[in-house]
Protein backbone atom coordinates (compact mmCIF):
# COMPACT_ATOMS: atom_id res chain seq x y z
CA UNK A 1 0.00 0.00 0.00
CA UNK A 2 1.30 3.50 -0.83
CA UNK A 3 2.82 5.41 2.08
CA UNK A 4 3.59 2.32 4.17
CA UNK A 5 6.37 2.63 6.75
CA UNK A 6 7.77 -0.55 8.24
CA UNK A 7 9.48 0.06 11.56
CA UNK A 8 9.95 -1.84 14.79
CA UNK A 9 10.69 1.23 16.85
CA UNK A 10 9.99 4.97 16.90
CA UNK A 11 12.19 7.43 18.80
CA UNK A 12 11.42 10.89 20.16
CA UNK A 13 14.24 13.45 20.23
CA UNK A 14 14.13 13.73 24.02
CA UNK A 15 11.43 11.46 25.45
CA UNK A 16 12.94 8.10 24.50
CA UNK A 17 11.85 5.33 22.16
CA UNK A 18 8.91 3.01 21.81
CA UNK A 19 8.45 -0.31 20.04
CA UNK A 20 5.79 0.00 17.34
CA UNK A 21 4.32 -3.23 18.68
CA UNK A 22 2.99 -1.11 21.57
CA UNK A 23 1.13 1.05 19.07
CA UNK A 24 -0.21 -1.91 17.08
CA UNK A 25 -1.18 -4.02 20.08
CA UNK A 26 -2.50 -1.11 22.11
CA UNK A 27 -4.81 0.36 19.49
CA UNK A 28 -8.51 -0.36 19.40
CA UNK A 29 -9.33 -2.92 16.70
CA UNK A 30 -13.06 -2.21 16.60
CA UNK A 31 -15.40 0.47 17.90
CA UNK A 32 -18.82 1.90 17.22
CA UNK A 33 -21.02 4.86 18.03
CA UNK A 34 -24.54 3.46 18.30
CA UNK A 35 -27.71 5.52 18.04
CA UNK A 36 -30.05 3.45 20.20
CA UNK A 37 -33.19 5.50 19.62
CA UNK A 38 -36.07 4.65 17.27
CA UNK A 39 -34.94 2.32 14.49
CA UNK A 40 -31.42 2.04 15.87
CA UNK A 41 -28.43 2.89 13.69
CA UNK A 42 -24.65 3.16 13.64
CA UNK A 43 -23.35 6.72 13.48
CA UNK A 44 -19.75 5.69 12.86
CA UNK A 45 -17.51 2.70 13.47
CA UNK A 46 -14.33 0.86 12.69
CA UNK A 47 -14.18 -2.81 11.70
CA UNK A 48 -17.91 -3.37 12.22
CA UNK A 49 -20.04 -5.09 9.56
CA UNK A 50 -23.41 -4.90 11.28
CA UNK A 51 -25.22 -4.22 14.51
CA UNK A 52 -28.01 -6.50 15.67
CA UNK A 53 -30.83 -5.15 17.83
CA UNK A 54 -31.64 -8.14 20.06
CA UNK A 55 -34.33 -6.46 22.15
CA UNK A 56 -34.50 -3.89 24.90
CA UNK A 57 -30.95 -2.83 25.73
CA UNK A 58 -29.46 -5.84 23.93
CA UNK A 59 -27.14 -5.55 20.93
CA UNK A 60 -24.57 -7.58 18.98
CA UNK A 61 -21.64 -6.08 17.10
CA UNK A 62 -20.30 -8.15 14.20
CA UNK A 63 -16.74 -7.62 13.02
CA UNK A 64 -15.47 -7.27 9.45
CA UNK A 65 -12.02 -8.56 10.42
CA UNK A 66 -12.47 -11.28 13.04
CA UNK A 67 -10.32 -11.46 16.13
CA UNK A 68 -7.77 -14.25 16.16
CA UNK A 69 -9.20 -15.79 19.33
CA UNK A 70 -11.90 -15.13 21.91
CA UNK A 71 -9.46 -13.70 24.45
CA UNK A 72 -9.99 -10.06 23.59
CA UNK A 73 -11.00 -7.06 25.63
CA UNK A 74 -14.47 -5.53 25.27
CA UNK A 75 -15.29 -2.25 26.96
CA UNK A 76 -18.46 -0.21 26.72
CA UNK A 77 -20.07 2.95 27.96
CA UNK A 78 -23.27 4.81 27.22
CA UNK A 79 -24.92 8.14 27.61
CA UNK A 80 -28.37 9.59 27.41
CA UNK A 81 -29.20 12.28 24.88
CA UNK A 82 -27.33 15.52 25.47
CA UNK A 83 -29.41 17.99 27.47
CA UNK A 84 -26.81 20.63 28.19
CA UNK A 85 -26.67 19.54 31.81
CA UNK A 86 -24.08 17.35 33.51
CA UNK A 87 -26.64 15.84 35.84
CA UNK A 88 -29.03 13.05 34.97
CA UNK A 89 -30.97 10.43 36.88
CA UNK A 90 -31.46 8.09 33.95
CA UNK A 91 -27.88 7.29 32.88
CA UNK A 92 -27.15 3.76 31.73
CA UNK A 93 -24.36 1.23 31.96
CA UNK A 94 -23.37 -0.60 28.79
CA UNK A 95 -21.21 -3.70 29.00
CA UNK A 96 -20.56 -7.09 27.35
CA UNK A 97 -23.48 -9.46 27.90
CA UNK A 98 -23.10 -12.73 29.79
CA UNK A 99 -22.73 -14.68 26.56
CA UNK A 100 -19.54 -16.28 25.24
CA UNK A 101 -17.42 -14.08 22.98
CA UNK A 102 -16.89 -15.33 19.45
CA UNK A 103 -14.11 -14.16 17.18
CA UNK A 104 -16.66 -12.61 14.82
CA UNK A 105 -19.17 -10.98 17.18
CA UNK A 106 -19.70 -9.66 20.68
CA UNK A 107 -23.01 -9.35 22.55
CA UNK A 108 -23.76 -6.28 24.68
CA UNK A 109 -26.30 -5.24 27.26
CA UNK A 110 -27.42 -1.82 28.44
CA UNK A 111 -29.01 -1.43 31.85
CA UNK A 112 -30.17 1.23 34.23
CA UNK A 113 -28.15 1.52 37.39
CA UNK A 114 -30.84 -0.47 39.22
CA UNK A 115 -30.10 -3.47 36.96
CA UNK A 116 -33.13 -3.27 34.67
CA UNK A 117 -32.38 -3.79 30.96
CA UNK A 118 -32.99 -0.52 29.17
CA UNK A 119 -32.40 1.08 25.79
CA UNK A 120 -29.72 3.73 25.49
CA UNK A 121 -29.67 6.90 23.45
CA UNK A 122 -25.99 6.41 22.63
CA UNK A 123 -23.67 3.44 23.24
CA UNK A 124 -19.97 3.05 22.58
CA UNK A 125 -18.51 -0.46 22.35
CA UNK A 126 -14.71 -0.53 22.16
CA UNK A 127 -12.59 -3.63 21.52
CA UNK A 128 -8.91 -4.46 21.84
CA UNK A 129 -7.12 -7.67 20.93
CA UNK A 130 -5.32 -9.58 18.21
CA UNK A 131 -6.91 -9.78 14.78
CA UNK A 132 -7.07 -12.90 12.65
CA UNK B 1 -14.63 8.28 -8.34
CA UNK B 2 -11.97 6.72 -6.15
CA UNK B 3 -10.17 3.73 -7.60
CA UNK B 4 -9.52 0.82 -5.26
CA UNK B 5 -5.88 -0.27 -5.21
CA UNK B 6 -5.02 -3.91 -5.76
CA UNK B 7 -5.63 -5.18 -2.24
CA UNK B 8 -5.07 -8.93 -2.61
CA UNK B 9 -2.55 -9.91 0.06
CA UNK B 10 -3.06 -6.69 2.07
CA UNK B 11 -4.36 -7.23 5.61
CA UNK B 12 -8.13 -6.76 5.68
CA UNK B 13 -7.89 -4.34 8.62
CA UNK B 14 -5.58 -2.11 6.57
CA UNK B 15 -8.09 -2.17 3.73
CA UNK B 16 -10.90 -1.22 6.11
CA UNK B 17 -8.81 1.70 7.40
CA UNK B 18 -8.14 2.76 3.79
CA UNK B 19 -11.87 2.66 3.07
CA UNK B 20 -12.81 4.56 6.22
CA UNK B 21 -10.38 7.35 5.37
CA UNK B 22 -11.54 7.77 1.79
CA UNK B 23 -15.12 6.59 1.33
CA UNK B 24 -18.26 8.39 2.39
CA UNK B 25 -20.31 6.15 4.75
CA UNK B 26 -23.56 4.88 3.25
CA UNK B 27 -26.56 4.49 5.55
CA UNK B 28 -28.76 1.69 4.26
CA UNK B 29 -32.53 1.93 4.53
CA UNK B 30 -32.74 -1.86 4.64
CA UNK B 31 -33.14 -3.86 7.82
CA UNK B 32 -33.20 -7.65 8.22
CA UNK B 33 -35.60 -8.99 10.82
CA UNK B 34 -35.18 -12.57 11.96
CA UNK B 35 -36.35 -14.91 14.66
CA UNK B 36 -33.70 -17.15 16.14
CA UNK B 37 -35.67 -18.63 19.02
CA UNK B 38 -39.41 -19.05 19.54
CA UNK B 39 -39.05 -17.76 23.10
CA UNK B 40 -37.24 -14.58 22.10
CA UNK B 41 -38.33 -11.42 20.33
CA UNK B 42 -37.44 -10.69 16.72
CA UNK B 43 -33.90 -9.47 16.11
CA UNK B 44 -33.03 -6.72 13.65
CA UNK B 45 -29.80 -6.51 11.69
CA UNK B 46 -28.60 -2.98 10.97
CA UNK B 47 -25.94 -2.69 8.21
CA UNK B 48 -22.85 -0.69 9.14
CA UNK B 49 -22.44 2.45 6.96
CA UNK B 50 -18.66 2.03 6.53
CA UNK B 51 -19.10 -1.62 5.63
CA UNK B 52 -21.78 -0.72 3.06
CA UNK B 53 -19.44 1.88 1.55
CA UNK B 54 -16.66 -0.71 1.26
CA UNK B 55 -19.02 -3.20 -0.33
CA UNK B 56 -20.34 -0.70 -2.88
CA UNK B 57 -16.78 0.39 -3.70
CA UNK B 58 -15.61 -3.16 -4.43
CA UNK B 59 -12.13 -4.70 -4.22
CA UNK B 60 -11.96 -4.46 -0.41
CA UNK B 61 -13.95 -7.25 1.25
CA UNK B 62 -13.27 -10.98 0.97
CA UNK B 63 -15.85 -13.44 -0.40
CA UNK B 64 -18.39 -14.42 2.26
CA UNK B 65 -17.21 -18.03 2.01
CA UNK B 66 -14.05 -16.96 3.84
CA UNK B 67 -16.12 -16.09 6.91
CA UNK B 68 -17.85 -19.46 6.71
CA UNK B 69 -14.47 -21.21 6.67
CA UNK B 70 -13.38 -19.32 9.79
CA UNK B 71 -16.72 -20.04 11.49
CA UNK B 72 -16.28 -23.74 10.73
CA UNK B 73 -12.81 -23.64 12.31
CA UNK B 74 -14.16 -21.89 15.40
CA UNK B 75 -16.95 -24.45 15.78
CA UNK B 76 -14.43 -27.25 16.29
CA UNK B 77 -14.19 -28.33 19.94
CA UNK B 78 -10.41 -27.92 20.08
CA UNK B 79 -10.47 -24.37 18.67
CA UNK B 80 -7.98 -22.06 20.35
CA UNK B 81 -7.17 -19.43 17.73
CA UNK B 82 -7.58 -18.92 14.02
CA UNK B 83 -4.81 -20.47 11.94
CA UNK B 84 -6.41 -19.59 8.59
CA UNK B 85 -6.80 -15.85 9.12
CA UNK B 86 -4.77 -15.44 5.94
CA UNK B 87 -7.95 -16.31 4.04
CA UNK B 88 -9.30 -12.86 4.95
CA UNK B 89 -6.25 -11.14 3.53
CA UNK B 90 -5.08 -13.31 0.66
CA UNK B 91 -8.33 -14.33 -1.02
CA UNK B 92 -9.19 -12.22 -4.06
CA UNK B 93 -11.53 -9.42 -2.85
CA UNK B 94 -15.04 -9.29 -4.27
CA UNK B 95 -16.08 -6.81 -6.93
CA UNK B 96 -18.44 -3.88 -6.34
CA UNK B 97 -22.10 -4.76 -5.87
CA UNK B 98 -25.43 -3.08 -5.19
CA UNK B 99 -26.93 -2.34 -1.79
CA UNK B 100 -29.22 -5.34 -2.31
CA UNK B 101 -26.14 -7.52 -2.87
CA UNK B 102 -24.59 -6.03 0.27
CA UNK B 103 -27.63 -6.98 2.37
CA UNK B 104 -27.51 -10.50 0.97
CA UNK B 105 -23.81 -10.69 1.86
CA UNK B 106 -24.48 -9.47 5.41
CA UNK B 107 -27.29 -11.99 5.86
CA UNK B 108 -24.93 -14.80 4.92
CA UNK B 109 -22.09 -13.36 7.01
CA UNK B 110 -23.77 -12.23 10.23
CA UNK B 111 -27.01 -14.21 10.60
CA UNK B 112 -26.97 -17.79 11.90
CA UNK B 113 -26.82 -20.13 8.94
CA UNK B 114 -29.92 -22.07 9.98
CA UNK B 115 -31.93 -18.84 9.66
CA UNK B 116 -31.07 -17.90 6.09
CA UNK B 117 -30.81 -21.46 4.82
CA UNK B 118 -34.33 -22.32 6.00
CA UNK B 119 -35.95 -18.90 6.22
CA UNK B 120 -39.09 -19.92 4.30
CA UNK B 121 -39.73 -23.33 5.83
CA UNK B 122 -42.10 -23.86 8.73
CA UNK B 123 -45.33 -22.10 9.60
CA UNK B 124 -44.08 -18.60 8.91
CA UNK B 125 -40.92 -16.94 7.58
CA UNK B 126 -37.99 -16.75 9.99
CA UNK B 127 -36.46 -13.79 8.19
CA UNK B 128 -37.79 -10.68 6.45
CA UNK B 129 -35.99 -7.84 4.68
CA UNK B 130 -37.75 -4.52 4.99
CA UNK B 131 -37.09 -0.78 4.94
CA UNK B 132 -36.54 0.90 8.27
CA UNK B 133 -39.68 3.01 7.73
CA UNK B 134 -41.68 -0.21 7.93
CA UNK B 135 -40.50 -0.89 11.48
CA UNK B 136 -42.13 0.61 14.57
CA UNK B 137 -40.65 4.08 14.96
CA UNK B 138 -40.48 3.89 18.75
CA UNK B 139 -39.08 1.05 20.85
CA UNK B 140 -42.20 0.60 22.94
CA UNK B 141 -42.76 -3.08 23.86
CA UNK B 142 -39.54 -3.95 22.00
CA UNK B 143 -39.26 -7.34 23.68
CA UNK B 144 -42.65 -8.33 22.26
CA UNK B 145 -41.85 -7.65 18.62
CA UNK B 146 -42.39 -10.65 16.35
CA UNK B 147 -42.59 -11.31 12.62
CA UNK B 148 -46.27 -11.23 11.79
CA UNK B 149 -48.03 -14.57 11.30
CA UNK B 150 -50.10 -12.94 8.54
CA UNK B 151 -47.09 -11.95 6.45
CA UNK B 152 -47.84 -12.54 2.76
CA UNK B 153 -44.70 -14.07 1.23
CA UNK B 154 -46.02 -13.54 -2.28
CA UNK B 155 -46.27 -9.77 -1.80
Amino acid sequence: MAGKIIADQIEHSTAGSLDTSYVVNGSSKAWANIDGTGTIALRDSLNISSLVDDGTGAYDTHFSNSFSNIIYCALGCAKEASTGSRTSDVDRVFHPARLPFTTSACAWLAQRYDGIDADVDEAYPLLFGDLA
Amino acid sequence: MINTPSFKGIHLFDRLCWAKERLEPVQSDFRVIYEDDVDECAKILVPDPNFCAAYLQGGILPPVEVYWALADDEAKPDFKRHTRGYLLHETQPIEAGTMEDCIEYLIMKDLPRHIWQTWDTGNKPKMVICRKEQLPQTREWRNAWRISDELNLAA
